[in-house]
């Protein structure tokens, strides 16, 4: 493959949570149509809003993140997770 | 899914075999089998399918979809946007991409270039 | 490394009460308790002037990810207790209910407060307060992923501890069905020094090895378990154990630095046990 016509690289911790957001939408493709799309809906709005969110320097919480996010999907990908759901707390 | 891929990629079976037994509902599937008999999909082909998953992903403008377009640049997607369209080509052509190879593509050209020379696309 | 010998002082002679306090009762006990009782149950407001200390301690919130900063908290010796656990448990109650940090038993058995104090792996409830040094620094254990505060996670050290089978693995029944496995008391001795490890990381956190390669290489823990089921008269999956462990990350990135046997709180030394394995599998 040719490199991106000047389009922008890729730090090797974005490529991460890139391949991590990938993998979650793989371990949803094994799960019910019903429960693919939820988990696709939660998935999404969780990266977009950290995509946001979070300071893009601040990497000791973004490693945070993305080894919060290995114990999740590992959870996912096992054949005794249907589902997946969020509870939004509010406050603080 | 991914078993079946990971199958696949393993025995290399002439493609036109595997477009009779899998895919009955690709589109143009049956007028491939019958006009075709090079083990390819043909790049208009692939290009089309292209171009027609990404014109129906919800961000984008399908009026803007062109075969040269930039997914970051031209249809002012970010790079999530990007991992869910090479997700959907994955499953538009019953393939895998691994992680160094989807990060690449980030045009309708380099999607179409990595789908037409990959053998198992289907 | 003044502050280095003292830690290890303090911990071997706290190390005697738990054990004494279950065999000896009598005397021991009541030395120990004694010494504890005295600082503990000054009331707050004598006349006795304050012996103040202050404490570094590292704190860091994933809900307000700022960077991690050390901040420190003085606390009256007088009115705590002798133990760093003490003076955290004071902190957190009088001071800074957000201060996170795991503890359980306070005797050196659960493993649960283990940390890094002035640079030493030890658990918190052993560990002395320095009362006169200068202020203690109380860190994470080193290269862990850090979930809050002084709290780390633990999986991938779990995970190589069970990756090690620590359960008793036979090929024939016992010799009367339904009943225990006898074993002799020298075959039983062969497990001390082993059987003792609470499993708090505090020697795989403080191995160079360990923190290079936290996922390939086993860690001094879970090699010390390997050794104990290795070495357990009435396993019968000696060979296989062995050749599970042989492998050039697994067991062959221990470099006998023996931070281990420094760090481990219980006074064990599982350098010398991974020695064990390592002569087992050249016979």
């Amino acid at each position: 493959m040719g490199a991106s016509k000047g389009g922008t690289r890729l730090s090797g911790m974005q490529k991460q949570v890139l391949s991590m957001y990938r993998g979650f939408l793989r371990a949803a493709r094994s799960k019910s149509l019903e429960h693919r799309r939820q988990i696709e809906s939660v998935v999404s709005a969780e990266f977009r809003r950290n995509s946001k969110q979070v300071d893009r320097k601040n990497f000791i919480y973004i490693e945070y993140l993305l080894h919060r996010g290995k114990k999740q999907l590992d959870q996912l990908n096992s054949p005794d997770t249907v589902g997946l759901s969020s509870l939004n707390v509010e406050g603080n | 899914m991914a078993l079946r891929a990971a199958v696949l990629r393993h025995i290399r079976v002439p493609v036109q075999t595997l477009g009779l037994k899998s895919n009955p509902r690709a589109p143009s599937g049956s007028i491939r089998l019958m006009s075709s008999h090079d083990d390819h999909l043909s790049k208009e082909e692939v290009a089309d399918r292209v171009l027609s998953v990404v014109k129906s992903f919800p961000k984008v403008d399908p009026s803007r979809v062109t075969p040269e377009v930039h997914f970051q640049k031209d249809l002012g997607l970010d790079s999530l946007d990007s991992v869910e369209i090479v997700m959907a080509l994955e499953e538009e052509f019953k393939l895998e991409i691994p992680d160094k190879e989807a990060d690449k593509i980030d045009s309708c050209n380099l999607a179409i270039e990595y789908i037409h020379n990959h053998p198992l696309a289907s | 490394m003044a502050t280095g010998l003292l830690m290890r002082g303090a911990i071997s002679t706290a190390k005697i009460s738990p054990l004494a306090s279950r065999f000896i009762p009598s005397r021991l006990q009541a030395t120990a308790a004694a010494a504890v009782a005295e600082p503990v149950e000054q009331p707050t407001s004598t006349t006795k002037p304050k012996d103040l200390k202050t404490f570094q301690i590292y704190r860091w919130n994933p809900d307000n990810p700022t960077k991690p900063q050390l901040r420190n908290y003085e606390i009256d010796l007088n009115s705590c207790g002798p133990m760093v656990l003490d003076a955290l448990i004071k902190i957190k109650n009088e001071i800074d209910p957000t201060l996170t940090f795991r503890r359980s038993c306070r005797e050196g058995i659960c493993g649960s407060c283990a940390m890094n104090i002035d640079g030493c792996n030890g658990l918190a409830c052993l560990t002395k307060i320095d009362k006169s040094g200068p202020p203690s620094m109380i860190n994470p254990l080193p290269h862990m992923f850090v979930i809050k505060d002084l709290v780390v996670d633990m999986t991938n050290f779990y995970n190589q501890y069970k990756s090690i089978e620590p359960w008793l693995k036979r090929k024939n029944p016992p010799p009367v069905k339904g009943k225990e496995i006898p074993q002799t008391k020298k075959d039983r001795a062969k497990l001390d020094g082993m059987y003792e490890c609470i499993l708090c990381a505090c020697c795989s956190t403080s191995c160079p090895s360990y923190w290079w390669n936290p996922e390939s290489y086993l860690g001094p823990a879970a090699l010390l378990h390997a050794n104990r089921w290795i070495m357990d008269s009435r396993d019968e999956y000696t060979k296989e154990r062995l050749d599970a462990v042989n492998d050039e990350f697994k067991l062959y990135r221990c470099h006998t630095i023996l931070n281990c046997a420094r760090a481990c709180p219980k006074g064990l030394n599982p350098g010398k046990q991974i020695q064990n394995i390592k002569k087992l599998e050249l016979s």
